[in-house]
């Protein structure tokens, strides 16, 4: 689950495809405020209620196995079920969702699954084993993620509670994969009824089922009275609105509108942490941005050059400008701290004009030269440019910035057609997804066209490597080196966070910014 | 000549126009010298300062001076009234006498399609056009050109039709003058009061479109001190700084007004016969 | 007459073909294709070569527009790739914001202008005239956008009176609906309520001079009936038209008003279809509203012939 972060709203996230990587994440830092409070210090869960929430943009469509968008994942992984599930409260681990028990053979290759008894879906089909191998397999046929499963030899479903999957080799990530939201479990028989095709109907088997959907206007789901867990979800309907003006969705909240803001911008983070009946709730998220560089022709093609603006830019001061200071400047690789993976890097820290200038004239470019920076629409990226064009300046690079609608500049990133770009990553969870699908050679997203075979190498060993351990020290490696190659510059990773009004209990900000646990929402007041 | 002048200086409104108009011309010229800090200098020790001693009009989220980046908008503004309008002046005037000139099929031709252009609302097939050229200040001046040439061309058309069968018309055409010198010594002349008022206020349409455009994202780079970008940005930070958003509204609306009334006073000045419409 | 309204028909064939085409082909120029814009980062050849067969996108372009043309005569604009629904649909659903927002402006405009536009008239040369003047000049300079924002600025962030955008459709409740409507029908009908105002004024003055307003002050007909009676009535003839010009800006208008209240409207329709490359969907956008500005001039050129009995069909 990776995509990029679209902005302010366009969030027309190219995605996905992954790569891997399960097994667990460490547990956040000490420090981070999490829902904790929220969710011990008040009693029983409360059965009722309706719960409103707004989100930036609207859905584009409901189709769990072809959709890309953020705002559709949201509504999405309420309705449906996957085999697995992120765990609540953490970075990265996992647990049985549909999946009861599961075994997976020494070699990694057999996974065998037992499903929970008494699934329903909401129209009131049974769940069974068949629908998981329909469910996988029309995941990829739709290619968005086909390539999550591209190493599954076969699917076989001995009995309705039982799916075993042979691998073709081992894939580290693969229960991770499971667990993506959109790797969701739907009902044949409703997918065949519709023509194929799921973007406006609700084929699923989650806590809430679909009342009805006016988009651009509003998202109704209510509670699905046959739920397989028992005494859940709480609440009784969820309303969500797309609100893309930011100004329009924090007056809302503080007018006791609206309960839950999803996608707080920074500046929204600052404005409504002071703000007295809801609490606003970041956690040190994975989106994380970056500047590309386009290694495949001018001055760009020096590895000196690529050093030298890495030590230009000023990440603090980028960060004050343009994040109010709440993002976590990456001066090393892109997996950020609190993440196991975290190779704890230090090479650009502070900003040096001298060592950058001297950089660039061992490179042949004493007197800089001219280069563009492509930028989509993203508000906070386009900023990111400007202060990067002034940055650049001091040592006689001139940048000039084109910004692009966002299916065109993400057209062009695919295509290469760039030079410099700002632009972000989300949702990944494995290291593996940080790393392998960017910087491995001709890999889909190696937009910057980086090519290292040690690189290579140590990604490919550390997607088939089970131990935490061995793979910290894989991981390390492949980032020092990316790091020092410098074919991206890592900026910061974002904090992401939600405004929750008082009284909305179980809501859990989850960094890799899905909502699933709506399923143990409730609200008192 | 000297009628026209006295006329348009007796109308004090549109003489003030032209006055401010002149004023936003040299500032536009001398901004380098005039303008109290860089414009695209980022002061990141004092982002959102409201406007004080130092900085008259405040600073915007990157601590850039407010007031400077206005000072220099003039140029953008100017710039783009300037080409956009001479593009459609252009290409309008010839498109606009050929058709009224020759008549007949080459007169249905290109009227219909000047209705055709006149039935998209100028904002959307400026978007469009964008869309086409890409991003960029040239392509957003070709752009507004394109949107304002099919008005250039239906005066200068109506223009030539109240003159084309007119005694001396006829009278060079019987000498053996040809077309083109008939067109460019006599018609056109003949044309300039109405084209002239037109050109004034296209001036006021092109940097309301420019603005409108940056104000959308989708004109000129997104660092260049464009009012139009100035206020998109300050639609984020005007909650708590509320300056961002006023200033560089009042430096279009005025700039925009000035042109306004100095062609309604031209439209008077050069024909008290035209009537006062838009 | 009938073979005027005949006359004025015929000519808005031609021109509507003309918008068609030129509908058609300036989106084919934008850059970018849908497939790719569709596909992202995913792309690959097979992929995009099924999505093309499926949008009938592999043809050559001449007969992708006939066939385009020949599907929009029948009512159907084609399927937006972005959403998989109808054009036409699409567009049914967004139709009625726009016309309420329309509506709204309007309204507002003419509630400005008409009074406004009489007394200027009336008081001619006074400084009441001079105001409604400066008004008109100021209505027609100010960027709607930068009207809308200090509206936001002082009435929703300032005094939080009304919300500063969004959209609650009219079946959630009347008030609620409209006090999304006010500020962007302000913003937009500004303008509209300026040029309007400069135009009753200027017909006004013209049938204040008309002999049969002064006959009928001679006959002793009282001042305020004169005006209402046989002044206005007249007056507003040639405002008709002015409106139905104005219809067109409305329409453009509300592309950036729509974007900064978040109204799901038209406008905002043809925004989304521009940045997510969806052609059917700009293309039906752009023809709808082209059409719809062609038609209404019709319409209110039709009105005017017929309520003006002075016209001259030739």
């Amino acid at each position: 689950m990776k995509r990029f972060v679209g902005l302010l709203g366009v969030a027309l996230l190219l995605m996905l495809a992954g790569c891997s990587g399960n097994q667990e994440s460490s547990p956040k830092k000490e420090d981070t405020p999490k829902s904790e409070g929220q969710k011990e210090s008040i009693g029983e869960p409360v059965e009722g209620g309706t719960l409103s929430i707004v989100d930036l943009n609207d859905a584009q469509g409901l189709d769990p196995h072809s959709e890309t968008n953020a705002q559709s994942m949201h509504y999405i992984e309420n309705m449906y079920n996957t085999l697995f599930k992120y765990k609540e409260g953490t970075y990265g681990e996992i647990e049985g969702d549909l999946v009861k028990d599961y075994e997976i053979s020494e070699d990694g290759t057999v996974y065998t699954f037992t499903l929970h008894d008494g699934v329903k879906f909401h129209n009131g089909d049974d769940l069974t084993s068949e629908d998981v191998k329909y469910s996988i397999e029309r995941i990829v046929e739709q290619l968005v993620r086909a390539p999550q499963f591209e190493d599954i030899e076969t699917i076989e479903t001995p009995n309705e509670q039982t799916v075993i999957i042979n691998l073709k080799k081992p894939v580290a990530p693969f229960l991770t994969f499971l667990a993506y939201p959109m790797n969701a479990i739907v009902n044949q028989s409703v997918v065949e009824g519709n023509g194929g095709s799921l973007d406006n109907v609700d084929a699923g088997s989650g806590p809430f089922q679909l009342v009805h959907w006016k988009k651009d206007q509003e998202m109704v789901l209510e509670k699905f009275e046959d739920y397989f867990k028992e005494g859940l979800p709480y609440l009784d309907q969820i309303t969500w609105k797309a609100v893309p003006d930011e100004t329009s969705r924090t007056t809302a909240i503080r007018n006791n509108e609206i309960d839950v803001i999803l996608q707080l911008s920074p500046k929204d983070i600052q404005l409504l942490s002071k703000s007295d009946g809801l609490s606003v709730e970041p956690v040190t998220g994975t989106y994380w941005e970056y500047i590309g560089l386009n290694l495949t022709a001018g001055p760009l093609k020096e590895k000196a050059v690529r050093q030298a603006i890495a030590t230009a830019i000023d990440r603090e001061a980028m960060n004050k400008a343009v994040k109010f200071g709440q993002a976590t400047i990456l001066a090393g690789g892109p997996i950020p701290e609190g993440h196991w993976a975290d190779a704890k890097l230090d090479n650009y820290s502070k900003p040096d004009i001298e060592k950058a200038k001297t950089l660039l004239k061992e490179a042949g470019y004493k007197d800089g030269f001219d280069i563009s920076l492509k930028v989509g629409q993203n508000k906070a990226q386009v900023d990111a440019a400007q202060v990067v064009k002034q940055q650049l300046k001091p040592i006689g690079i001139d940048v000039e910035i084109l910004q692009q609608e966002d299916s065109i500049f993400f057209d062009a990133l695919g295509k290469k057609d760039f030079e410099m770009s700002i632009v972000g990553w989300v949702g990944f969870v494995d290291p593996d997804e940080f790393l392998y699908n960017i910087f491995h050679t001709d890999e889909v997203f190696n937009q910057q066209a980086y090519s290292n075979p040690e690189v290579d190498s140590l990604l490919e060993e550390g997607r088939e490597t089970a131990e935490q351990n061995d793979r910290y020290d894989i991981y390390k490696k492949a980032q020092s080196i990316i790091v020092d190659d410098a074919p991206m510059i890592f900026l910061y990773a974002n904090q992401h966070a939600s405004a929750i009004r008082d009284g909305v209990h179980g809501f859990d900000v989850n960094p890799t910014v899905t909502t699933k646990s709506l399923e143990t929402t409730w609200i008192d007041r | 000549m000297k009628d026209t002048w006295k006329r348009f200086k007796q109308n004090r409104f549109a003489f003030v126009g032209f006055l401010f108009i002149a004023l936003i011309l040299v500032v536009a010229l001398f901004a380098k010298w005039i303008v109290p800090y860089d414009p695209y200098f980022m002061d990141s020790s004092s982002p959102l300062t409201s406007p004080n001693g130092q900085h008259w009009f405040g600073t915007d989220q990157f601590g850039r001076d407010i007031f400077s980046r206005i000072l220099y908008g003039t140029q953008i503004s100017l710039k783009v009234g300037l080409i956009a309008v001479g593009f459609s002046l252009f290409f309008g005037t010839i498109i606009g006498i050929v058709a009224g000139y020759f008549g007949g099929k080459i007169d249905q031709v290109l009227s219909r399609i000047t209705d055709v252009l006149f039935a998209f609302p100028d904002i959307l097939l400026a978007l469009v056009i964008m869309a086409i050229l890409g991003p960029s200040l040239t392509n957003l001046m070709i752009a507004i050109g394109i949107v304002y040439t099919p008005i250039f061309a239906r005066i200068a058309r109506g223009a030539v039709l109240s003159i084309r069968d007119s005694l001396y018309i006829e009278a060079a055409r019987s000498m053996g003058v040809n077309s083109f010198q008939i067109m460019l010594r006599h018609i056109l002349p003949n044309s300039l009061a109405p084209l002239i008022v037109q050109v004034t206020l296209s001036f006021a349409f092109a940097i309301l479109a420019e603005a409108a455009l940056s104000f959308l994202g989708l004109g000129v780079s997104p660092d260049t001190p464009s009012w139009g970008i100035m206020l998109s940005e300050a639609k984020d930070w005007m909650e708590i700084s509320w300056w961002t958003a006023i200033f560089p509204g009042v430096a279009i609306t005025l700039a925009v007004l000035s042109f306004n009334i100095m062609g309604d006073g031209l439209r008077d000045a050069l024909d008290p016969r035209l009537k006062n419409e838009r | 007459m009938f073979t005027y309204i005949l006359r004025r028909l015929l000519i808005a064939i031609p021109v509507l073909f003309g918008i068609s085409v030129l509908a058609f082909f300036m989106v084919r120029l934008v850059p970018g294709d849908t497939v790719t814009a569709m596909l992202g980062t995913n792309y690959n050849e097979a992929q995009a070569e099924i999505l093309r067969q499926k949008y009938g996108l592999d043809q050559s372009i001449i007969v992708q527009y006939g066939l385009w043309i020949m599907n929009v005569v029948k009512g159907d604009l084609g399927i937006s790739s972005l959403t998989n629904e109808p054009v036409f649909d699409i567009l049914l659903t967004r139709l009625p914001i726009t016309l309420e927002l329309s509506f709204i402006s309007i309204l507002f405009a003419l509630l400005i202008a008409i009074p406004l536009g009489t007394i200027a008239a009336l008081k001619r040369n006074t400084p009441v005239d001079y105001g409604a003047s400066f008004f008109g000049m100021f209505g027609i300079s100010v960027p709607n956008f930068w009207l809308g924002t200090l509206m936001i600025l002082y009435l929703s962030l300032h005094l939080s009176w009304l919300p500063s955008s969004g959209f609650v459709p009219l079946s959630d409740g009347v008030w609620a609906n409209i006090k999304t409507m006010i500020m962007p029908g302000i913003a937009l009908g500004t303008s509209v309520g300026a040029v309007t105002m400069r135009m009753t004024r200027s017909s006004m003055l013209e049938v204040l001079g008309e002999e049969y307003m002064k006959m009928a002050k001679a006959k002793g007909v009282t001042n305020s009936r004169l005006i209402w009676k046989h002044g206005l009535r007249n007056a507003l003839v040639p405002v008709v038209t002015v409106l139905g010009i104005q219809a067109g800006y409305l329409l453009g208008g509300s592309i950036i008003i729509e974007q900064i209240f978040s109204l799901p409207g038209i406008g905002q329709l043809a925004l989304q279809a521009i940045s997510n490359r969806d052609y059917s969907l700009l293309q039906g956008t752009i023809l709808f509203i082209a059409s719809a500005f062609v038609l209404i001039n019709l319409a209110v050129d039709i009105i005017y012939a017929l309520i003006n009995p002075k016209i001259r069909y030739s």
